[in-house]
């Protein structure tokens, strides 16, 4: 077959490095006769080779593109490289990943993903039951009781039907062929051609460490793989599922109006502090503890200020404890942490907990004020704790706004209009926010 | 009330955004995501704007993948980018490998979280420092920026852009949860980027196609034109040890030569790639050096220990990789000790440094599971 009027993408006159009878001669010799099939312009076709024997062949195409790569990985690099051209260049390229039964196991879940992605790449999976290049290893495709140097009374495991992972993984072509199969240059053409994902597991004979070990012969494959419940032949030809820049089309790129740009702040108040603050503020996951010293940070912006917010938070993100550290500043911040805190901020008792596992009554200075819920007891004397009925008042989820909104209407270390502004944006009109009796605090 | 008139453009912005709009003015196309704190702000931030700038970002199944991706990506001509922290970064590292030996331009932005393992997703650390430059076999170098704050986020991914388009490589952007995840307050109208940089890519009506090779070189200096897959000149890459046309040889010197040049290329334009930022007192018996979060701290002690008269220098680096060593010495010029202030416990860059340093009385300051505070470093300044 590797003739020049066929060979217009294999080197003409290459040697295959392959052993006497390997079935990876066949298997890329049909591939070859595939490109051809579809007269695909060679710079529009990228052969992606993974490691092992059939990984050899990237050096036989001396015509078109091919990347050779890590174990497992190759379906991965196709996969960005199939994304990038579909979507941010010709869309002409024909992405096609040879890879063993060894690599297919190592990089399954890139398989899937690609499936699942329906990304325009053909994998086809050499599978001659074992790594050949490594000595004859077994591998997850390798077939119950079959022979290898590492399962010498036979494979314990059955082997993976990496078909019906693919079908699992939505993918709409899905062949299993043997390397010796008169069509299997039309159905690698068919997958090559497909718009979308598509697999070709081809079954095949390593002559070096499998007919060694095990009574085999390249017509005994079909029966091997009936053995194993595996299906034969195109399995699934079903292009109903949209191509991947196709769907990112419809699903994303026409809804790139909705998201919204950034606005900017210009400073319109004008603040009076003369040295920087800082606030701990401590209480609950899902009490808004975050948010209101961010809207506080955003009011202090808007004021002229240089602004951080350090958060702090358990690995759930809604349970336990919620912390922020914000310092207030008429100049540029450089530490961000809050070491002598002007104000503490405590409105529940896993903030409380809190504060003390981070050291906060070692983190004061002479001027420390807390505002702390008058559900909570802090038995430390000496300090000057203002205790109100915030949860009563505000609500707990509202408690920690209310106890920032009393320290900038009390101590204005900016002009509260900034803050009001902000609460209002986000909570209505100013005066019903909380319950009456808070406005008299 | 009065009201301020100046025209800023102002808000308030924490590092892992400001590096997902770095990313933007670099001229990235292609994000590939895989969720981790502290880094998943990045990936948030790059799937909102990437589609708005013509490029586009996706999710990926793991940060193998992630990285699989953007290197493919890349190959087809893309600049491209992922972020993650220290468990994701564990399992690229054979990924950036293959991006370096196929001279791949390609950025991750690691940001550093506590570690060992899972270690603590909310915690800040700077314990990535060893296992970020030495992920190869071999110990190629990696480039690294590591920037201070959510402004140099931006300015210094624009930064890695540009060195992996210019010397075709993977280019780690460092930063840690404090830096990518603290927020604050940023004026737009400050930011200050270099220009893009673009890699060079060989037509076949280029004068020098006919001698091109994939990964060509006549000088330690020279990078080889890219070519990317899909386009008219044929794309060899390989992972594996390739002559300079791309193809896998064993036992051979150009092979050897051509592996040599990944190292080489990097150390010919290693005083390109300084980016330090020196404070420096006259007469002052001791340099402080930091970077990225534990950069800011040691500029409050600085302060604080010059308020107590002492005469005191500060190094802020930049650059982290290849190590700007011209510069660190010129700053340590004329003092006797050099305190490295780092948040790990060993004093991992300390220990780089140390060779160099070697005629300094070299002070640590570590600490972990929090940040360094400005006393820390104030009271070994003054009591030196």
């Amino acid at each position: 077959m590797n003739t020049p009027e066929l060979c217009t993408y294999m080197t003409q006159g290459a040697v295959m490095p392959f052993c006497k009878g390997c079935g990876h001669s066949n298997i890329l010799k049909k591939m070859n006769d595939a490109l051809g099939k579809l007269n695909l312009n060679p710079n529009d076709v990228c052969l992606v080779t993974d490691i092992g024997c059939i990984g050899l062949a990237d050096a036989l195409f001396d015509k078109v593109h091919t990347v050779h790569t890590t174990h497992g990985r190759s379906t991965g690099f196709a996969t960005g490289i199939a994304v990038a051209d579909k979507v941010l260049a010709s869309s002409k390229l024909k992405t096609i990943v040879l890879i063993g039964d060894g690599g297919s196991m190592i990089g399954l879940l890139h398989i899937v993903n690609a499936a699942l992605m329906n990304v325009d790449v053909t994998v086809i999976v050499a599978n001659n039951f074992l790594f050949g290049m490594t000595g004859g290893q077994t591998s997850s495709l390798t077939p119950e009781h079959f022979n290898t140097v590492t399962s010498p009374f036979g494979s314990m495991n059955p082997s993976l039907d990496i078909c019906q992972i693919a079908d699992a993984s939505k993918a709409g072509f899905i062949a299993r062929k043997t390397a010796t199969d008169k069509d299997l240059t039309d159905v690698i053409s068919e997958a090559i051609a497909f718009k979308g994902f598509s697999i070709v597991e081809v079954l095949e004979l390593c002559t070096e460490h499998g007919t060694k070990r095990n009574d085999l012969k390249g017509n005994m494959l079909l029966k091997m793989a009936e053995e194993e419940g595996h299906k034969i032949g195109v399995i699934k030809n079903s292009p109903v599922r949209p191509e991947f820049s196709k769907k990112y089309e419809t699903d994303v790129n026409s809804h790139k109006g909705e998201i919204k740009p950034l606005k900017y702040i210009n400073p319109k108040f004008i603040h009076n502090l003369k040295k920087p603050n800082g606030i701990i503020f401590s209480g609950s996951a899902g009490e808004r503890v975050q948010s209101t010293a961010a809207m506080f940070a955003e009011a202090a912006l808007m004021s002229g200020l240089e602004v951080t917010q350090k958060n702090d938070n358990p690995v759930t993100q809604g349970s336990g404890f919620s912390l922020s550290e914000v310092i207030i500043s008429p100049e540029e911040i450089n530490y961000t942490g809050v070491a002598s805190a002007d104000y503490v901020i405590v409105v529940s008792e896993n903030g409380l907990k809190e504060i003390k596992s981070q050291d906060v009554f070692n983190r004061l200075n002479d001027r420390s004020i807390f505002i702390v819920d008058d559900s909570l007891v802090i038995e430390n004397k000496g300090l000057n704790i203002i205790s109100l009925p915030l949860r009563k008042y505000c609500g707990g989820d509202k408690a920690a706004v209310g106890a920032v909104d009393y320290v900038i209407r009390k101590f204005e270390p900016f002009p509260h209009e900034a803050f009001k502004l902000l609460l209002e944006k986000r909570f209505g009109e100013y005066g019903k926010i909380f319950k009456e009796e808070y406005y008299k605090l | 009330m009065k009201m301020n008139t100046t025209t800023k453009k102002l808000a308030l912005r924490n590092g892992n955004q400001m590096t997902a709009e770095g990313a933007i003015k670099a001229g990235c196309k292609f994000f590939a995501g895989y969720p981790i704190t502290p880094a998943s702000g990045i990936y948030k931030g790059l799937i909102d704007l990437l589609p708005l700038n013509n490029g586009i970002a996706i999710s990926s199944p793991d940060e193998i993948s992630a990285l699989a991706y953007c290197v493919g990506a890349s190959m087809r001509g893309v600049k491209a980018m992922t972020a993650t922290s220290g468990p994701g970064w564990a399992l690229m590292i054979e990924t950036v490998q293959y991006a370096m030996i196929t001279e791949t331009p390609v950025v991750i932005c690691v940001v550093q979280r506590l570690g060992p393992c899972t270690g603590g997703a909310t915690q800040g650390a700077q314990g990535d420092i060893l296992i970020t430059e030495f992920a190869s076999s071999g110990g190629y170098t990696i480039p690294v920026l590591y920037p201070t704050n959510s402004k140099e986020c931006y300015e210094l991914t624009v930064e890695a852009f540009n060195w992996a388009e210019k010397y075709r490589t993977p280019v780690v952007l460092l930063t840690d949860k404090e830096v990518g995840m603290t927020t604050e307050s940023l004026d737009y109208n400050k930011l200050n980027a270099p220009p893009n940089a673009n890699r060079h890519v060989i037509t076949d009506h280029d004068a020098d196609y006919e001698n091109w090779k994939m990964y060509g070189f006549d000088s330690p200096d020279m990078i080889a034109k890219f070519a990317p897959v899909g386009g008219k000149v044929k794309v060899t890459a390989t992972g594996s040890a390739h002559n300079a046309k791309g193809y896998l040889k064993k036992n051979d010197p150009e092979t050897l030569a051509t592996l040599k040049h990944l190292e080489d290329k990097i150390q010919a334009h290693r005083d390109e790639m300084v980016l330090v930022k020196e404070d420096h007192e006259k007469d002052a018996d001791t340099l402080v050096i930091s970077f990225g979060i534990t950069a800011r701290t040691m500029k409050d002690a600085v302060k604080k220990a010059r308020a107590q008269g002492i005469k005191v220098s500060s190094l802020t680096i930049y650059s982290m990789f290849p190590i700007p060593k011209k510069a660190i010495l010129k700053a340590a010029k004329g003092c006797k000790n050099v305190i490295i202030a780092e948040e790990n416990i060993n004093g991992q860059y300390r220990m780089l440094l140390e060779p160099l340093l070697k005629d300094f009385n070299i002070i640590g300051i570590n600490k972990l599971g929090s940040m360094i505070t400005p006393d820390e470093i104030t009271e070994r300044i003054v009591t030196l």
